[in-house]
């Protein structure tokens, strides 16, 4: 890949984290937290941002991130309170930087007549009310463009304005406690042209009295070159004011520029051999000879003093600097990095590779211990012992491995504050947000799976589940509504919860809309919890509900099969006037699942715990026949479809005699409850999900597949499709049938 | 022989920038996250021959890091360049008075940077 | 293996492996070609064509298997001791394919290879991309990007 684009890509991910950054710390300030190390890191995520923009050259994103940035500056330096209205505006800002940088890296659009609304309000905040932000910081976005290029490029030299310039430089101190060095300095300006360099000893002091600290030298440069006065002080930039600096232009007299002063006729030295040694060597010899100077001259280096360091410039040019104080290598008294939050970052692929091949590790234990099994080892046996051992360390490695692609749900819950605040705004019920549990950890596609189905529940719970304010007032409660998203691990799951302090759900009006859309009878007995559950049902929202913002016609059922698609299962409880809940309970991970191994015509296949509510020997008083394949199965006074597996996946052509085989009672989707009818259970056990997709295609019935101990592949049964090729398209209205039937 | 020159940034974007125009200069890169982790590059790595540094950092800034480096008799001669955003002359001389040797502005020209350390560098 | 030179198209060389199936005998590419391993029992798939013997397992990956004999319209293999999986890839697929036995590797230039006579059945019209004769025997070049179940056709 092109490094720039790779540079390019890096950028877009950092600023994910930034904004995410951003808007936890913009949260924190908000709820309160207005500590000075949570202002800077919100200053520096935008600062970041536009940093990187800068780079490369998208202007817009830069723009508004400087206006941003300036009002974060104001709050920062205490000129601005993080009032809750400030920081009301500064957490749309981070919206609208978010709209901002997804546009420039997917190269669409942003409303502009948004992004300008808000850079007013936020130069609003600023101390001058809305004038407009300082336009020379603009000034420096201007012609900025990342381009790679050879640096041995000459300078050009500017325009011949004359014949050259006289340079009177005396050093301070502080130039050198800065690491700057005369020589260097004389080096740029041998540069630009040839230069005759002249040192002034004059004030240097005895052995006595040297202060290896100070600066006595001055320098009087005769620099015959066609460069103009910028390019010379450009040379002195990094020591403005660190010296004494005179330059003054000469005539055009090329190549015999002496200065008035200068009193015997300086070597000429040409610009691209510049000997700094011989040329400091000189200074000092000049030190030296000086009939003031003690007859010992000055015997040893100086510390800290250039010229006297002057000899080993060219080869270490820094290190005799310091040559007379011993040197600290350990770094006694700095402050160490915390060992606890290093982190790497790591290809996803390399993760997943390595979870594939402790993958096939689990299988190939699982296969040897079989295979032990069937030698005729005794459970006892050194090797039985031996590979109970490995198992252990097999199931170790494969939870470790698991946990490198775990990751906080952070990343999901952080995207839902935003959503919160249009929510709110677009239905015009306060409300306030606040999540628990963000650091609990699940692999990272359930997170990323996660992120859709929770949207849809927060919209819903904004939407439907919270009371206007009037209600709530009518209610005596307060008027800001709450959302409360929690994630917690429990029992090897995650379980994340959605609640509101709402109303609750109307359970007269849920009834008579599932009675008005056929999805139930009438007359059906069904429990206050039944009632909750049917809003899962297909069919139970319609177009008629469909508002701007829970989305066009997506109903609950879709979130509990999305929920289901990824082993999950969801729950609603509520109170009348209290509110509702709803309860997921996902796998940790997609990679493994528990499964009910089960042989079906010969056949071994998995079928997903977390679908199967129980399992139960048919008797043949319980079993009936509906007319040609059709069978019901009653199930606790409830007839239940009984779906003969094999049938289904056709690995028979008969049904089988239901009292010979197992009935496993499932779950499906939206609640319907079916029966299906296998040969036998082998038993239960986790198994690795295999893709059959990778190297084939989609079976219709068919999840994924598995390789058990024996080291054949096992298919994972599609539960849901079973059940609904099973029943037909008229599924509802069967159960209807069979519900007025019981 | 070629130079080392110590990145301290806490932007990765920023970091790989330096990367390529300093690698593509020639120059051997050292690189650092923030003043922390730069003064703990320092005493493990090679002593580089110039450093440049971020101001805006978590843990321990730009003005912090100079200091440091300043304060040990073992670093205090090695040339610092400071990237700032903006050419903003209160944090400019804030870095000086901190020991900073000279100064890039970001967005920086990679021939600029190259140039810049050159200037400093002996 | 023989390196192919890119720089001489035309007599290009190239390596096709053999195999049998039944009386008739066919080749593939030898670039296509992963490894050649024994039988191993499939699992059988549900709705899937009777050509496909079911799915694998190849080192921890699911590897589809095709009879084909069954493929090209033949009366499907009887498997025995003796059956062959030659495990090929096909774009970013890995498939098995079931033959009787493998025969020969042989080094071709391309000009050797015939074009498909016009009175081919629509069977040889999809997968034989052209005719070889060695040793007075007659083998069929396979081309294998149609050998998997096409989605939309089969879905129906």
């Amino acid at each position: 890949m092109d490094p720039l684009a790779a540079i390019r890509d890096t950028f877009f991910q950092e600023c994910e984290e930034q904004l995410a950054e951003l808007e936890s710390g913009l949260l924190a300030m908000e709820a309160g937290d207005t500590d000075s190390e949570t202002i800077n890191a919100v200053f520096r995520a935008v600062h970041s941002i536009k940093g990187g923009a800068g780079a490369f050259s998208l202007d817009a994103l830069v723009r508004f991130a400087h206006v941003f940035e300036t009002a974060l500056d104001e709050m920062r330096s205490g000129r601005l309170a993080p009032s809750q209205d400030a920081l009301k505006v500064m957490l749309r800002a981070s919206d609208v930087l978010a709209d901002h940088v997804r546009a420039a890296r997917d190269d669409g659009a942003v409303d502009e007549a948004h992004t300008a609304a808000l850079a007013e309000e936020l130069k609003a905040l600023g101390p001058d009310g809305g004038a407009d932000a300082d336009e020379g910081s603009e000034d420096d976005w201007g012609d900025f463009e990342f381009k790679p290029m050879s640096v041995d490029a000459p300078d050009e030299p500017a325009p011949m304005v004359g014949g050259g310039w006289r340079v009177a430089f005396k050093p301070r101190a502080d130039l050198y406690a800065k690491a700057n060095e005369t020589a260097l300095l004389l080096r740029e300006l041998g540069r630009l042209g040839a230069i005759e360099v002249e040192c002034d000893a004059s004030a240097l002091p005895s052995l006595a009295d040297i202060d290896p600290e100070a600066a006595y030298l001055a320098w009087t440069v005769t620099l015959t070159s066609d460069a103009d006065e910028t390019s010379v002080r450009e040379v002195f930039e990094f020591v403005d004011g660190d010296c004494e600096l005179e330059i003054t232009g000469l005539q055009t007299d090329v190549g015999g520029g002496a200065g008035p002063d200068a009193g015997d006729a300086p070597e000429q030295v040409p610009g691209g051999d510049l000997d700094i040694s011989a040329l400091l060597a000189r200074a000092q010899a000049a030190a030296d000879s000086r009939p003031s100077s003690p007859a010992e001259a000055i015997p040893e280096p100086v510390p800290a003093e250039p010229v006297a360091a002057a000899p080993a410039i060219a080869s270490a040019p820094v290190a005799t600097a310091t040559a007379a104080e011993p040197a600290s290598p350990d770094g006694q008294g700095q402050p160490r990095k915390s060992e606890a939050g290093a982190t790497i970052r790591v290809d996803l692929e390399r993760v997943d590779r390595l979870i594939d091949l402790v993958g096939e590790l689990v299988i190939n234990q699982a296969m040897l211990s079989q295979r032990v099994m069937e030698a005729g080892f005794a459970r006892a046996s050194g090797v039985a012992m031996g590979l109970d051992e490995l198992e252990q360390l097999t199931r170790e490695i494969q939870d470790s491995v698991m946990a490198i692609r775990a990751q906080p749900v952070k990343s999901v819950f952080q995207r839902m504050p935003r959503l919160v605040r249009e929510v709110g705004a677009m239905t015009g019920k306060p409300v306030r947000l606040v999540t628990e549990g963000e650091g609990t950890e699940v692999d990272k596609t359930v997170i990323e799976r996660l992120a859709d189905p929770l949207t849809h529940m927060i919209r819903n719970a904004i939407d439907h589940g919270l009371e206007s304010p009037e209600k709530r007032a009518a209610a005596g409660k307060a008027a800001e509504g709450v959302v409360r998203l929690s994630a917690a691990h429990r029992s090897g799951r995650i379980v994340i919860e959605v609640a509101d302090d709402g109303g609750g759900i109307n359970r007269e009006r849920v009834k008579s809309i599932a009675v008005e859309r056929g999805l139930i009878a009438a007359d059906a007995p069904l429990s206050d919890e039944e009632i909750d559950n049917l809003i899962f049902m297909p069919g139970f929202s319609t177009a008629s509900e469909v508002s701007d913002i829970s989305g066009r016609g997506v109903g609950m059922d879709v979130v509990k099969r999305s929920i289901q698609a990824l082993g999950g299962r969801i729950a609603i409880s509520s109170r009348p006037g209290k509110g509702s809940t709803f309860t997921m309970s996902l796998p940790l991970t997609l990679a493994v699942l528990d499964g009910m191994v089960v042989s079906v015509a010969g056949q071994t296949l998995v079928a997903p715990i977390t679908a199967i509510v129980e399992s139960l020997q048919p008797k043949a008083s319980d079993v009936h026949s509906l007319g040609g394949h059709s069978r019901v199965i009653m199930i606790r006074d409830t007839y239940i479809p009984l779906i003969d597996v094999g049938m289904a996946l056709n690995y028979r052509a008969t049904p089988m005699d239901a009292t010979q085989g197992v009935a496993l009672l499932i779950e499906g989707e939206g609640g319907a409850r079916a029966a299906l009818l296998v040969d036998a259970i082998q038993g239960q056990r986790q198994v690795v999900i295999k893709s059959l997709e990778a190297n084939y295609r989609q079976v219709p019935g068919v999840a994924a597949a598995t390789i058990l101990g024996d080291g054949r592949v096992a298919l994972i049964l599609d539960i849901d499709t079973i059940v609904a090729v099973s029943r037909g398209a008229d599924s509802v209205r069967a159960e209807k049938r069979l519900a007025a039937a019981g | 022989m070629s130079m080392t020159v110590l990145t301290v940034d806490d932007s990765r974007t920023m970091r790989e920038m330096l990367r390529l125009a300093l690698a593509d200069a020639g120059f051997k890169v050292l690189q650092a996250e923030d003043g922390v982790h730069g003064l703990e590059v320092l005493t493990q790595g090679d002593r580089p021959d110039v450093i440049v540094t971020d101001i805006n950092m978590p843990r321990m800034d730009g003005f912090g890091f100079i200091e440091e480096v300043r304060s040990d008799p073992h670093y205090r001669g090695v040339p610092i360049l400071v990237l700032t955003t903006e050419s903003d002359a209160e944090k400019k001389n804030r870095a000086r008075m901190a020991g900073a040797t000279g100064w890039i502005v970001k967005p920086f020209n990679p021939v600029k940077l190259v140039d810049a350390i050159r200037r400093v560098a002996a | 293996m023989t390196q192919i030179n890119p720089n001489n198209a035309a007599g290009a060389l190239r390596e096709l492996i053999s195999f049998r199936i039944g009386a008739q005998e066919f080749c593939v590419d030898i670039m296509a070609v992963r490894e050649i391993r024994g039988w191993t029992a499939a699992t059988a798939l549900p709705q899937s064509p009777s050509f496909v013997r079911g799915v694998i397992n190849l080192r921890g990956a699911v590897l589809p298997i095709v009879d084909l004999a069954a493929r090209l319209g033949f009366e499907g293999s009887e498997t025995t001791e003796r059956s062959v999986i030659i495990v090929a890839q096909i774009g970013e697929q890995v498939v098995g394919l079931l033959v009787d036995a493998v025969s020969d590797i042989l080094t071709v230039t391309d000009d050797v290879i015939q074009p498909t006579p016009d009175v081919a059945s629509d069977t040889a019209k999809t997968f034989v991309r052209g005719l070889l004769a060695i040793d007075g025997r007659m083998i069929s070049l396979i081309g294998l990007e149609r050998v998997l179940p096409d989605l939309d056709l089969e879905a129906a």
